[in-house]
């Protein structure tokens, strides 16, 4: 059993009762969805005015409809291509939303500095998601690189419940900036692959 | 591409062509790597807009002079 491995099981019990809560209260999983970036902004909100303990707080309980939503459409039966497509959208809204929160706050600060690490970091956060699934349009699967959303959200939560966001900031910047990287390098192998293979 | 042939050039190159899935031993150590880093790193040396001082670094160096 690994570290992170015994950090998930120990988290996952408790997530397993609001599971079986929401499958109880037949809640739409797309509600869950747009639940969780609503809870989100409230966390931008408090993020963009400094208090980055609340906003902690606010982000595991948003994060906890995040997490949730898919689990609840498998057990309701109501998976749809469109709540993939809708959990998606939103999930880049909540991202958005925490990084526009922190350049609030920094260019309130006068720092522009960090509003440019901040903004450097949402726009690498998102190319990763993108690179991916724009490369998932052409080959089979490209999930490699580190800094994916859950690495993200993780990291968020801790600069803010122990204050060290400029660390994780850059963290987030620079391991988005190798993930896509090497998305793009892992894409043009996989595309380069079949005519080699001709030749 | 190939590999590096030495020790060193393959953890980074690992690092960077990452391929792990989570919970594996290979996650664990980029996980405590970037919370060393989080919470070593002293804010003064990164001008933390929000924290101040030199963090656990500061308490060790202060406990090395007695203080």
């Amino acid at each position: 059993m690994t570290f992170t491995g015994l950090i998930g099981r120990i988290f996952n019990a408790p997530l397993r009762a609001i599971i079986r809560a929401c499958v109880a209260l037949r809640i739409h999983p797309n509600v869950l969805t747009f639940v969780g970036v609503i809870i989100n902004a409230a966390a931008a909100w408090q993020l963009a005015l400094g208090w980055f303990v609340t906003a902690g707080v606010i982000m595991v309980v948003a994060n906890i409809f995040d997490y949730i939503d898919g689990k609840v459409a498998v057990e309701l039966g109501a998976v749809s291509k469109f709540g993939g497509f809708w959990d998606s959208v939103i999930d880049r809204f909540s991202d958005i939303l925490l990084f526009i929160g922190l350049i609030y706050l920094y260019s309130h600060l006068r720092r522009t500095d960090y509003v440019m690490v901040t903004s450097l970091a949402m726009m690498f956060s998102i190319m990763t998601s993108y690179t991916r699934a724009r490369a998932e349009s052409m080959i089979t699967r490209c999930k490699v690189g580190f800094m994916e959303r859950p690495e993200r959200i993780v990291l968020f939560m801790i600069g803010a419940f122990t204050n060290r966001m400029a660390a994780v900031l850059w963290v987030i910047l620079v391991l988005s900036i190798f993930t896509v990287a090497d998305r793009v390098i892992h894409t043009y192998r996989e595309l380069r692959q079949p005519r080699q293979a001709v030749a | 591409m190939k590999n590096p042939a030495t020790l060193p050039g393959r953890i980074l190159w690992n690092a960077f062509f990452w391929t792990y899935e989570r919970a594996t031993w290979q996650y664990d150590v980029m996980v405590i790597a970037i919370l060393a880093f989080v919470w070593l790193t002293p804010p003064d040396w990164l001008g933390d807009p929000m924290a101040q001082g030199l963090g656990p670094v500061g308490w060790i160096i202060d406990a090395l002079r007695g203080g």
